[in-house]
């Protein structure tokens, strides 16, 4: 680990003030990624801002069908939280298996949808649920909001205050974790919504995208059976020692088919 | 004895409430801290090496390159392959310099090392050393370093080929493959692994000026072993150093050696007059600890008319690395070689054996040192005769067994087997694993859209045999009287604690907390093997029962002093001497009390024996369903039935049959050191990549013992600790593929991970 100056900030905007001031300086939150890129020399922040227990970023609410989530809420508390559990439970679940219990408890949702690791759980949910991103400065569309491998809508020194997750009428996530990180190889996060069926997959592509194919699909017949028909283009899905590009097509039609599945067996 | 199932193990309470003292926890006043600069790429010229700037940094005190390493005049890395080949030659021993020197021959090797006055002012200034390398063509596979033209690791190896080995009758292999009625062939690979223990490797090593004297704290599998190699390696007689080893958290082979690091600390410590202290992060020792397996195999197996083996003969290909481990060599050829019967009856036996370097980090013994890769081997073999004969896999292994009354068989390579039940732990494996009722459980699961398999393997492993010849066990009394036990062997989660006290104090019949374990102690003169090669109990457990004996029979006059009465008139029982009349007692323990104040105490004493190899053996059964959507392999039952010999403790058994099965699986399932074919880099160097077996895999796991009583030691045993491994590869890869056969899969390489097991079924419904 490189020598850094830690400040814990008192406020978001005084956070945001220094962020854009300091371009080498981070903002910390639960650290569960940064603090491992720190250890491993990858990164050499000058500053790391601690807003990590700001008040402005908590808070779990439901107000007109829209579920708020504070930027610096744990997955643990999104995991147990009666509001999310009622309203989108299949948050709740995603949220439970996210990383393993110390990460739950340190990590948060806006520092894991500002990362936007192309493995990470909460990028599907976002974008399945067609959710918006607030900020220091704006609203971002999920849509908007992920743009490729650890690639996002964010500016210098702007900040995640909270995600706005429309609860959908039924939804359910599904991941196959990487065998050795416990990361998603491929993730399915199904949401049915009243505009239609949404299909968000994670992990098996350079980000998150949606997979229109089974989405128009399943427009037509909401069934298991609509999806089992298709075959995922592999060509930009990514390939390693680890797995081909086609098992982890493979991988997203068949998490699909159990998130469907599961989503089906909801009333 | 006794059946602790319930009980937790002595030393449990203590290394679990962070009170276990590991090499990390060591200090020494005025201690520096060193850092190594490791090679980013796996061979290379080094043309010109700047410390300068490094030493510049802030807390830096001084940079150590090869030329140090050099000028120390240490000699050769210790090696225990001693024997000849046929043409009389031994092993090719490459040069290694504690800091690489003119070059660098794999990634993570140790270039330079920086001591500074903190760890993180020593890792800063890393960046700062300049080197300007010259890239040189990489070998990472055995098959590529052995290819004509290849990358030449070293001057004095050509060809990368350090040793070639055979043993067994070549012409009486090729005579019995002339007659046979039917050659099974296959070729199977033992991927190499990165062993892991928790703890990760360091050192502390304080120099003293006056007496030009070492203190060492390191991690270690007993002092003996480290020490005659720290003096090989060194030239430092073994009297000026002076080992101080505590808790170990996990070795697996991998903490028997002495390491470059050990030595570069003592150039440093004896140069700069203060304690020089390392403790690697996990990412180094990823790099540069020392793998595990790395065999390639290739075997032949002839058998009769009436389906009994009447030869086979092997190849062996294996990795070593860049340089030879001082067990390396030995462990892949010795070991393979004693177990290439198997469990069977097979008249004709051949084996070839190949030492190769490679662009990669050194290999050693690990949890079974050959004996796993062997068992595997060979039960693949027999797997898949049975197969192409369309016999069952436990019909043929029945058919040709060793039979009960052929014992003690000695094999037609190496070695002679004791006594052994195999067609006894077969039964009753089969009958606890319902062998007989798998074809429903198969059903259902086909129904449910699962492939479901059963396997098994039968194995044994020659082990216990140590280095050192003898074993010796010391009882001395402390100053208040109280009984203590020194050992030579160090426990690095064997639970020496509770067994090794155990059998002292039932000996003695005083209770356990009386007897105090003390493992590896500096300035005892004992001689004696370390634990490893599944030895601890087998030798010095069985001394510590014979050191037991002898007490009481030292203590029999003076308790007959103490009751004013003769010897003869006294019996021994219950942890008192009473007369035969019941008239007097005294406690043995009691009398140990009275006789302090006197120098030494008259009850201290040494016990020793020359303890042999044994044969541990057993059954194993698996049950697995694969998924055949995801490729995802679920091990549902599994069921051991081991011949360990007499069992001390049953739980502490079992525990470590758990442990190695499921180090087993992770090496079935997942674990693999991959590195890359034209760059030589590591791609599974952290735990991100590297597939390490979880806790939760093996959920129903059922340990039986079977136990024939060896007959060279005291106490009946034959080791437990590696037996886990040795059988688990195979019978886990047999079930495995027992689920994938009927689809015309006959031949999978471990490790079978979802993505190779989701494309291999794909492959066959193709076609």
């Amino acid at each position: 680990m490189f020598e850094f100056s830690y400040l814990k900030a008192n406020s978001l905007s005084e956070a945001a003030a220094f962020v854009a001031a300091h371009p080498d300086a981070k903002l910390l939150a639960g650290g569960m990624t940064l603090l491992p890129t720190l250890k491993q020399r990858l990164a050499q922040p000058s500053h790391l801002v601690d807003v990590g227990r700001l008040p402005e970023l908590g808070g779990i609410e439901l107000k007109a069908g829209r579920l708020a989530i504070g930027a610096a809420t744990r997955h643990h508390d999104v995991a147990t939280s009666a509001v999310v559990r009622n309203a989108i439970p299949a948050l709740a679940y995603l949220a439970s298996h996210i990383g393993d219990p110390q990460v739950r408890n340190c990590g948060t949702l806006g520092g894991s949808v500002a990362n936007n690791d192309p493995a990470a759980d909460y990028p599907a949910a976002v974008l399945a649920l067609d959710a918006i991103i607030v900020t220091t400065q704006r609203e971002i569309a999920a849509a908007d909001f992920f743009q490729g491998m650890f690639a996002t809508a964010l500016e210098a020194g702007e900040i995640i205050v909270r995600v706005l997750f429309p609860v959908p009428k039924r939804a359910a996530y599904e991941k196959f974790p990487h065998p050795a990180s416990g990361y998603a190889m491929a993730g399915a996060f199904v949401a049915e919504m009243a505009t239609g069926v949404r299909v968000a997959v994670t992990g098996a592509g350079p980000g998150v995208f949606r997979w229109s194919e089974a989405e128009s699909a399943l427009a037509q017949n909401l069934n298991v059976a609509a999806v089992d028909k298709l075959t995922l283009d592999a060509t930009d899905l990514n390939e390693d020692f680890h797995a081909t590009r086609e098992y982890r097509a493979n991988l997203a039609k068949v998490m699909t088919k159990r998130a469907l599945q599961k989503m089906l067996a909801t009333k | 004895m006794t059946d602790t199932h319930a009980a937790n193990r002595r030393e449990d309470l203590r290394l679990i409430t962070g009170r276990g003292r590991y090499v990390a926890d060591s200090n020494l006043p005025h201690q520096l801290h060193a850092c190594f600069l490791r090679a980013d790429r796996a061979h290379a010229e080094i043309v010109t090496i700047n410390t300068e700037p490094a030493l510049k940094c802030r807390g830096v005190v001084a940079v150590f390159t090869g030329a140090d390493a050099i000028a120390a005049n240490y000699k050769q890395f210790p090696n225990m392959m001693t024997f000849t080949n046929a043409s009389g030659a031994t092993i090719l021993k490459p040069e290694r310099p504690v800091l690489a020197h003119g070059k660098v021959r794999f990634v993570g090797e140790a270039v330079a090392m920086v001591v500074a006055e903190s760890a993180l002012a020593a890792q800063d200034a890393l960046d700062a050393i300049a080197i300007v390398y010259r890239d040189l063509p990489v070998a990472v596979s055995v098959e590529d370093a052995l290819a004509a033209g290849a990358a030449q690791l070293h001057a004095n190896v050509p060809g990368n080929l350090c040793f070639e080995w055979d043993t067994g009758d070549a012409a009486a292999v090729e005579r019995a493959f002339a007659k046979a009625a039917h050659v099974t062939r296959l070729t199977v690979v033992s991927q190499r692994v990165v062993p892991s223990p928790m703890e990760l490797r360091g050192c502390l090593i304080g120099y003293d000026g006056a007496s030009d004297s070492y203190d060492i704290y390191t991690n270690s599998q007993g002092i003996l072993m480290m020490r005659w190699q720290f003096a090989a390696l060194t030239g430092v007689p073994e009297e000026k150093l002076r080992f101080h080893l505590h808790d170990v958290g996990g070795s697996f082979g991998q903490r028997s050696a002495v390491y470059p690091e050990h030595a570069a600390q003592m150039i440093a410590a004896k140069k700069l007059g203060r304690p020089i202290k390392w403790v690697a992060s996990r990412s180094e020792c990823f790099l540069s600890d020392s793998h595990g397996r790395g065999i390639v195999m290739a075997g032949e197996l002839a058998l009769d008319r009436d389906s009994r083996f009447t030869a086979a003969r092997y190849q062996f290909l294996c990795d070593m690395g860049a340089y030879l481990t001082p067990t390396g060599p030995a462990s892949h050829v010795r070991n393979p070689a004693i177990g290439m019967t198997g469990v069977y009856r097979i008249p004709a036996l051949h084996g070839n054996f190949k030492v190769v370097l490679t662009n990669t980090a050194p290999v050693a013994a690990y949890r079974g040192a050959g004996r796993p890769d062997v068992a595997y081997m060979v039960e693949r073999l027999v797997d898949q005769a049975a197969s192409e004969l369309k016999i069952e896999r436990d019909e043929l292994r029945r058919r040709n067994f060793i039979p009960l009354d052929a014992f003690p068989y000695k094999t037609p390579t190496m070695g002679v087997y004791e006594a052994s039940d195999f067609a006894g732990c077969l039964g009753k494996a089969l009958q606890a694993a319902d062998w007989n009722g798998f074809d429903p459980r198969r059903e259902k699961s086909r129904k449910a859209g699962k492939l479901r398999g059963i396997g098994l393997s039968t194995v044994i492993e020659g082990t216990a045999a140590g280095m050192f010849p003898k074993d010796q066990v010391a009882i001395e009394f402390d100053a208040q009287g109280r009984l203590e036990v020194y050992t030579v062997s160090l426990s690095t989660g064997q639970s020496h604690e509770t067994t090794f006290t155990e059998i002292v104090a039932q000996t003695l019949g005083v209770a356990p907390e009386a007897v105090t374990l003390r493992e590896s102690v500096q300035g005892k003169n004992l001689s004696g093997n370390h634990s490893g090669g599944s030895r601890s109990l087998v030798g010095c457990g069985s001394v510590c029962k014979l050191a037991a004996q002898k007490l009481i029979e030292q203590a029999k006059p003076l308790a007959a002093e103490e009751l004013e009465l003769e010897p003869s008139q006294l019996d021994y029982a219950d942890g008192a001497f009473r007369s035969r009349d019941g008239e007097k007692m005294i406690g043995l323990l009691e009398l140990a009390k009275k006789l302090v104040g006197t120098n030494p105490h008259p009850l201290n004493l040494m016990a020793e024996a020359s303890v042999g190899s044994t044969y541990p053996n057993g059954c194993h059964v698996a049950e697995v369903e694969i998924d055949p959507e995801t490729g995802v392999t679920e091990i549902l039952s599994y069921t051991a039935v081991d011949d360990a010999g007499i069992v001390i403790n049953h739980s502490v058994v079992e525990g470590q049959v758990h442990g190695g099965v499921t180090q087993g699986a992770g090496q079935v399932f997942g674990e693999h050191a991959v590195y890359d074919r034209e760059s030589g880099q590591l791609l599974t160097g952290s735990f991100s990549d590297y597939y390490m077996p979880r806790a939760g895999w093996i959920r129903d796991i059922h340990v039986n013992d079977h136990p024939l009583p060896s007959k060279v030691n005291v106490l009946g045993a034959k080791g437990a600790g590696e037996s886990g491994c040795t059988a688990s590869l195979p019978s886990l890869v047999s079930a495995v593929l027992d689920a994938v056969r009927p689809l015309g899969i006959q031949h999978l390489d471990m490790p079978l991970t979802p993505s190779k097991m989701w494309h291999a079924i794909q492959t066959a419904k193709a076609e």
